[in-house]
């Protein structure tokens, strides 16, 4: 039965997946690269609220700006050790994003070795973590109740997507990643500072989707090491329906897919009776037919086949 | 000697499953330049379904009616003895040969289908898409009851096991996969160096200039597609005799990244360097395995962890200090070459 619940679900499951993906096409606009390491960052956003709570600082706010500074950090580290070299070498882009998978490889267990030796000093027996953090009460509106962290996730987002707007429409630093973006040659010729505006960029992207790892996180309320793994798909799909190339039609993505694996899947469980468990396979399906219905997409990159159609002016 | 053997009995078989895993996935990315971001879903269909082939027929065989995955079905076909597995040795070989060869067209049709939506979009995009196939395909047999869900399929055993002398017919079938991968290699050595190969070249230097020349990129793609998912599809099999189970979880997605880095280590576009990243990289988890049994829990980093860190930091490193990995990718070899030098030796 398609209830308030499942209303609500997709609203705030939406908003944190508009969240994570936003600046995983940010990057991909700027740079090109398709980067794996933006699994981490979810990660690493997840765990700071909920090792921030575990020591007992619950301030969801707090928890948010921590995210942010580190995963911004991580991937300006990211660029500045490994993207940036290989760029300067002339690497494929492929190659790039492979580079971008060994890092997430070897990130994703330095957290699990990590965390192995620390909860040992904890003293707790596993690896997941009960979120426990504090933003907004929950409010109970004619007889429904709508939880706290709900209210968290809609002012979060609403601010990052704001601020997100703000930054590349009205400062110069992001009309500076708009030129990259369009043509980094002419971008340098013209006397913008490459290296200097890429690590913006990475730094925001990096921080804003850890600060959506930490929006995820209240909507898992459970933390595992496998937190951002289990969305790649998920995520990948929603910067794919947005053509890797369009912010809006990113954050409609969203919510495409955040409605299939809510809404539409117990729309389905009610008419078929099809296993709740099946959710990945439906946004798979999603992401086929739309690779099917829009074959070269924003970003396709692909090539002048016979069947690729001619495509619409960029911007 | 003894303990030689054993080890070899032990390795061999995982050499060789990632021997053909790496050198189906360089002809993909070494040869072609299709990014194949989701290898292990070919090697999982190739493992469901020897198993689940094997299994069935085993079962009807010995006029057992129960499902593939229940007690009743491992005890009749593994009890020693008496089981399916001891009373019916030519079906098991028969059976074992007719899944390499099923396994091979159904994985391969699969990859041939699956390049029909992904190809005419850009390298980034078949790499995610065949990703999100392997993940549903995961998941899709963790929740499908006919084939266990998430324990799996159990019982089965390597196809000699009716020898009854565990090290002869370990031996045997190490011996096969051996010959399996020789085969495969010998084959991937013959397809490049062949005229298709040098068109493979021609694509991953330059799609657009192939285009022109009039090579039919979207077919010559699936083609290799075709072939290299199939041989990723013989090597589930193997794994599925080796382990004499299949479980879902064993096909992660990080499991096709393990083969990468073996591919990226030993040289993209060189099929002996994909083999010797195979071997460096199943000869390291043997130490590490070896290492943790050794020294116990004072190990700093528990080697499960280290092992995948390693894998990552190798794909990384590489890539940023010596891209052509321990092989370089040769010149083909073609007769072509060979008269053009003669030619122009001729003239001075």
């Amino acid at each position: 039965m398609v209830g308030v619940s499942e209303i609500l679900n997709t609203v705030q499951m939406g908003l944190a997946y508009m969240v994570i993906a936003l600046p995983l096409t940010l990057s991909y606009r700027v740079t090109q690269v398709i980067n794996f390491v933006h699994i981490i960052f979810i990660t690493l956003g997840a765990y700071t609220v909920a090792l921030l709570g575990l020591v007992g600082l619950t301030n969801v706010w707090i928890a948010m700006g921590a995210a942010f500074l580190l995963g911004g950090a991580l991937a300006v580290l990211d660029n500045v050790a490994v993207f940036e070299p290989l760029w300067r070498r002339g690497s494929d882009v492929l190659i790039i994003m492979v580079a971008s998978l060994g890092l997430w490889i070897f990130y994703k267990y330095l957290i699990y070795a990590v965390l192995d030796k620390l909860f040992i000093v904890l003293r707790t027996n596993t690896l997941s973590v009960l979120v426990h953090t504090e933003g907004f009460p929950s409010v109970s509106l004619g007889g429904i109740t709508i939880d706290g962290y709900l209210i968290d996730t809609v002012v979060a987002s609403v601010i990052v997507s704001l601020a997100l707007y703000l930054i590349l429409m009205r400062t110069r630093i992001g009309k500076a990643i708009r030129a990259i973006a369009d043509n980094q040659v002419l971008a340098e010729i013209s006397g913008i500072p490459r290296g200097r505006v890429l690590n913006f960029m990475w730094f925001l992207s990096g921080g804003i989707a850890a600060v959506g790892g930490v929006l995820w996180a209240l909507f898992q309320t459970t933390v595992t090491p496998e937190i951002g793994d289990q969305i790649i798909l998920q995520v990948f799909s929603i910067a794919v329906i947005g053509g890797l190339y369009s912010l809006t039609k990113t954050a409609i993505g969203a919510f495409i897919v955040s409605g299939t694996e809510n809404i539409v899947i117990a729309v389905l469980h009610d008419a078929f009776g099809l296993p709740l468990s099946f959710r990945p396979f439906l946004v798979f399906l999603v992401l086929l037919v739309v690779i099917l219905i829009w074959p070269p997409l924003g970003a396709g990159g692909g090539l002048p086949y016979r069947f690729r159609v001619r495509h619409r002016s960029r911007r | 000697m003894e303990s030689i053997i054993g080890f070899l009995i032990s390795w061999l078989p995982i050499f060789a499953i990632y021997g053909i895993l790496s050198i189906s996935l360089n002809l993909e990315i070494g040869y072609t330049g299709m990014a194949n971001f989701g290898k292990v879903a070919f090697y999982a269909i190739g493992a469901y379904l020897s198993a689940a082939l094997t299994i069935s027929v085993m079962l009807s065989l010995v006029g057992k009616n129960v499902p593939l995955y229940s007690i009743e079905a491992v005890q009749a076909l593994s009890t020693e003895g008496t089981g399916a597995l001891y009373t019916h040795p030519a079906a098991l070989v028969g059976l074992f040969v007719l899944s390499l060869v099923l396994a091979f067209l159904v994985a391969g049709a699969v990859g041939y289908l699956i390049t029909y939506p992904t190809l005419r979009v850009g390298p980034a995009f078949l790499g995610i898409t065949v990703l999100a196939f392997g993940e549903m395909f995961r998941v899709f047999m963790r929740n499908y009851e006919p084939l266990g869900s998430t324990k799996g399929l159990f019982g089965l055993n390597n196809p000699f096991v009716w020898l009854g002398n565990s090290l002869l017919s370990q031996g045997l079938f190490a011996l096969v996969a051996l010959g399996l991968l020789l085969a495969v290699y010998v084959y991937a050595e013959r397809f490049v160096n062949s005229p298709l190969g040098r068109t493979l070249r021609a694509i991953k230097d330059d799609e657009v200039a192939a285009l022109c020349l009039g090579k039919h990129v979207p077919r010559v793609k699936a083609t290799v597609f075709f072939i290299a998912s199939g041989m990723a599809g013989v090597a589930g099999v193997l794994w599925t005799f080796y382990q004499g189970s299949v479980q879902p979880d064993t096909f992660v997605p990080i499991l096709t990244f393990y083969v990468w880095a073996m591919v990226i280590l030993g040289g993209m576009g060189n099929n002996l360097g994909a083999l010797l990243g195979a071997a460096v990289f199943t000869l390291v988890d043997r130490a590490l395995t070896f290492a943790a049994g050794m020294m116990g829990p004072s190990l700093i980093i528990p080697p499960n962890y280290l092992r995948w860190m390693i894998v990552g930091l190798v794909i990384v490193l590489v890539l940023m200090f010596r891209p052509e990995g321990i092989k370089p990718a040769r010149p083909i070899k073609t007769p072509a070459w060979e008269a053009v030098k003669e030619e122009v030796g001729k003239d001075g």
